[in-house]
């Protein structure tokens, strides 16, 4: 057994001992995974999971490095992305994916990700055209 | 200040570059003759084609520490650095078929699976998955 092999079986038994627990807590962010678009109600995730609000959040942040809120933003952006990347309108991305004021979701793409949803989407449409236009390109030279 | 790449020390850039797009399924980004027969090599996810960069080096080849901790890390079974991916059962059965050695079979870690693979190049990679 390798010295890494070793140190995960550890690992194991100190920090990850309470499969009880992580199971509820994975259970947690699969709930978010599947209700992102939605208000994000900590009390009734809560109420399911029968634990605590405020013993979720510190949970949840011990197994997965960020809170639940956290973890929801990031998802709704990545969401986002992909719906931009199609071609979706940035307002109509806006409310798709949870968020409820335009305004702040530009700023919270544009902190996450860099640029504005905007700029992003210009960008992958126009990177998607180019690809197309080569591909095109590359079709008319096979056939001269 | 931004984040763009990752650094990993292979042994032969030709036969790693081979190893990670024809097995792992990674896309060449740049190449870049530089002096000695070396390359600047860079990598990226076909599904993300405009995030970090693997930069394939070949340090071990030219300065001893670098390969005496590569050997180090190798023997003790720790993974160079770690590859996310949705599903490390499949990804394992898809690597296992192209004949990739695991040291480590798909493991659950508390929220997370992880497996550990030898990239033939002098390291273990890990693969992975948020549960």
């Amino acid at each position: 057994m390798t010295f890494y092999i070793q140190k995960l079986k550890s690992l194991r038994k100190t920090i990850y001992r309470n499969q009880y627990q992580i199971n509820a807590i994975i259970a947690v962010k699969n709930y978010i995974d599947a209700n992102y678009e939605n208000d994000l109600n900590m009390d009734l995730i809560s109420k399911v999971q029968l634990i605590s609000k405020f013993h979720l959040i510190r949970l949840f942040k011990k197994y997965y490095g960020l809170t639940p809120r956290q973890y929801l933003i990031n998802k709704r952006v990545a969401k986002s992305k992909e719906h931009l990347v199609t071609g979706m309108a940035v307002t109509e991305t806006c409310y798709a994916v949870g968020f409820t004021s335009l305004g702040s979701f530009s700023v919270l793409f544009k902190t996450k990700t860099g640029k504005t949803p905007g700029q992003f989407q210009k960008e992958q449409l126009s990177r998607n055209k180019s690809i197309d236009d080569t591909s095109s390109l590359e079709g008319n030279h096979k056939s001269i | 200040m931004k984040v763009i790449g990752i650094s990993i020390p292979v042994r032969d850039q030709e036969q790693a570059l081979q190893f990670y797009t024809e097995k792992l399924g990674f896309i060449k980004k740049l190449d870049i003759p530089l002096e000695g027969g070396n390359r600047w090599l860079t990598l990226v996810s076909p599904e993300w084609q405009d995030g970090p960069e693997l930069l394939l080096e070949p340090a071990p080849v030219h300065f001893e520490p670098a390969k005496v901790y590569q050997d180090a890390l190798m023997e003790a079974g720790i993974p160079y650095t770690q590859f996310d991916v949705g599903d490390v059962q499949e990804e394992y059965d898809r690597l296992i078929n192209l004949g990739v050695e695991f040291s480590m079979k798909p493991t659950e870690m508390g929220t997370v699976k992880v497996a550990v693979f030898n990239d033939t190049c002098g390291n273990n990679m890990q693969l992975v998955e948020t549960l």
